[in-house]
């Protein structure tokens, strides 16, 4: 079983879980001044890198409030949950 | 028009579980997030807003589930008329809703309530769900929402070995009969 600690809930499995992707990108402050690519580049463009990740996880079948995970894609290691708004508690 | 029609027809019963519908009860969601909220819905139901995650208060009529940082769930113990509900929504509806405070939203046509009973309920629930139960059954008044057999639902452990089940109506039926199934064989 893969259990996540929800910030708010507690530890639950992760089938009450939703992933939401990449976490802290950061919307253009004026879009009308991007060209597409930039625009795409913000809109589609994710890491998704073999290793420790920053993402953005949501409690759908249980609080449904979204929080950040830092995450390690190849082992499923969880090193850090932090809530919404909050700095990563590591680098 | 709201639909207050019961979707299960009639109460089952085996060796250590019985299942029956509670319907209609009074169900009310709250949403709000500033003191003056807390403490408003604190004077209107004579009720403390429970703010520790996975916990309710209540009194005789009334429960208030903690259902997120910023959302809750009443209920009323017994059966209530139509009038009765809608009664009790208006008074919130105008004292927070109309206010600004929060949001009050009657949803009592939105959720059934099952009631659970017996020494094997958590045996049964546990064959089709994630949840760990093991502090959970022996804490009166615990509050989760979970899975079971891949539906949403809200579970409130109302005493020992009775427990109240909240699932969506259009998934109430086939939730009945997985339960009723699941019965057979703990
Ligand atoms: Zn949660």
């Amino acid at each position: 079983m893969f259990l996540i600690n929800c910030p708010y809930c507690g530890e639950r499995d992760q089938s009450e879980f939703s992933a939401g992707g990449e976490a802290h990108i950061v919307r253009p402050k004026q879009p009308t001044e991007l060209s597409d690519d930039q625009w795409a580049e913000y809109l589609f463009m994710r890491k998704n890198i073999k290793g420790v990740q920053f993402e953005r996880w949501n409690h759908s079948h249980g609080c449904r409030k979204w929080f950040n995970m830092v995450r390690d894609t190849s082992n499923d290691k969880i090193h850090a949950i932090y809530k919404m708004g909050e700095k990563p508690p590591i680098k | 028009m709201l639909n207050y029609n019961s979707t299960i027809i009639e109460a089952k019963e085996y060796s250590d579980i019985k299942i029956s519908e509670v319907e209609p009860t009074l169900k009310i969601n709250l949403r709000g997030k500033n003191r003056d909220f807390v403490t408003k819905i604190g004077k209107e139901l004579s009720i403390i807003l429970p703010t520790d995650p996975n916990t309710s208060s209540g009194n005789k009529e009334l429960n208030l589930l903690w259902l997120s940082p910023d959302e809750w769930l009443i209920y009323s113990n017994d059966k209530n008329n139509l009038e009765t509900i809608n009664s009790s929504e208006d008074k919130l509806f105008n004292d927070i809703s109309k206010t600004k405070l929060g949001s009050v939203t009657n949803v009592t046509d939105h959720w059934i309530m099952i009631n659970l009973k017996g020494p094997k309920i958590f045996d049964m629930l546990s064959a089709g769900c994630p949840f760990n139960f093991n502090k959970f059954k022996y804490s009166k008044g615990a509050v989760t929402q979970t899975l079971l057999n891949h539906v949403d639902v809200i579970i409130h452990n109302k005493d020992i070995n009775n427990l109240n089940l909240f699932v969506r109506r259009s998934f109430s039926n086939h939730l009945w009969l997985w339960m009723n199934d699941s019965a057979r064989f703990v």
